[in-house]
């Protein structure tokens, strides 16, 4: 009983922390999504509207494909830097010469600031400045202009990042790799298992937990992607990479319609939150009948 | 030297299987409920608005999540 309310002091100051800056915000924002607020509109204030900005949701085309683009950007980076990731954290974890040397350097993008990693990737590939239009023009003849084809912004938007964040990746999993325990991989070697059924039967499902860590953060993560869209792309051309964080962005800002911008963020939340669920529930359950 | 005791979580995942295809606790199936409340609201606006009003599907989401709760 004593260390259990030793326990509580002791968790009191994270909890409040996390009830200003976490809880407070999200009821706020649960409670703009019910009202039409727009500070440039003849009504003054806030009006209540139920869930007219719901209703209203639904029915609005820009947004519904701006989120599909999200979930399909997010599932394609996730899916590559995942295997990506795998596979050079499986290289790194054997000792080989120069590997700190390495690993310093490959980590490097993940200390870049998103918004500056957009802009230095824009300065690659601009069209007539970028070195990348200009020798795939001269040495392959192959027009790259992100400003008019949708697919060459998708791409570019997809290696970018995978480039930032598969070092994350690779990190947290090299992580898990280390701290595997060696008896059963040895054991299992000794006992004529192949390199595959050691790395299938047993890295694999050992590595779970960290797995779904890091696919979790990830997804999370790649579901709100703004800054770097917004600096590479700007959400164009047309619609063709506004995802859903520069959707609501263009909504709140320029529109300064918070009711709305506040229900768009609720059920991307939604979305996220069920996407995750239904992801755990799928990955644990696969274990579980392995098992 | 005394044989150290194995690490445990420090909560375990205690639940029931119901019609759910997993085991679930009570927090689970009220999360169950309230999502699906919450698809069912969306999905009825964009769908089932214009031919029945929307109090409707607060009553079929409220029987749907007493059954979640009761039976999940």
């Amino acid at each position: 009983m004593r260390s259990n309310r030793m326990g509580w002091r002791m968790l009191t100051p994270t909890l409040v922390i996390l009830f200003i800056v976490g809880l407070l915000p999200f009821l706020y924002v649960l409670w703009v999504g019910f009202y039409d607020w727009n500070v440039f509109s003849a009504v003054r204030g806030m009006t209540w509207a139920g869930v007219n900005n719901y209703r209203r949701l639904v029915f609005d085309q820009d947004f519904l494909n701006s989120l599909g683009r999200t979930f399909q950007f997010t599932f394609i980076v996730v899916s590559v830097e995942l295997v990506l990731g795998f596979l050079l954290a499986q290289t790194l974890v054997t000792p080989f010469r120069g590997r700190s040397f390495f690993r310093t350097i490959y980590v490097l993008p993940l200390v870049v600031a998103p918004i500056a990693v957009g802009a230095t990737w824009r300065l690659l590939v601009i069209p007539g400045f970028g070195p990348v239009p200009y020798y795939l023009d001269r040495f392959f003849d192959y027009p790259f202009r992100i400003g008019t084809s949708a697919t060459h912004a998708w791409l570019t938007l997809i290696v970018m990042d995978i480039w930032h964040w598969t070092p994350f990746v690779t990190l947290t999993l090299l992580a898990g790799l280390t701290a595997l325990p060696k008896e059963p991989l040895e054991q299992a070697l000794v006992d004529g298992a192949n390199r595959w059924q050691v790395f299938r039967y047993l890295t694999i499902p050992m590595m779970m937990p960290v797995i779904l860590t890091v696919v979790f953060i990830r997804f999370m993560d790649a579901l709100r992607i703004v800054d770097e869209a917004f600096m590479l792309t700007n959400g164009g051309p047309g619609l063709s990479t506004r995802f859903v964080g520069l959707h609501i962005y263009r909504t709140v800002f320029p529109k300064t319609d918070y009711g709305y911008g506040s229900a768009m963020s609720l059920l991307v939340l939604y979305f996220t939150i069920v996407a995750c669920w239904l992801l755990f529930i799928a990955l644990t359950q696969v274990g579980k009948q392995r098992e | 030297m005394a044989q150290q005791e194995p690490v445990r979580a420090p909560v375990e995942h205690t639940g029931r299987r119901g019609f759910l295809p997993m085991k679930t606790n009570t927090f689970d199936r009220v999360f169950i409920s309230v999502i699906l409340t919450i698809a069912i609201g969306l999905l009825w606006m964009r769908f089932v608005e214009q031919y029945l009003p929307l109090w409707i599907a607060g009553v079929v989401s409220f029987i749907l999540g007493y059954i979640i709760l009761r039976w999940g």
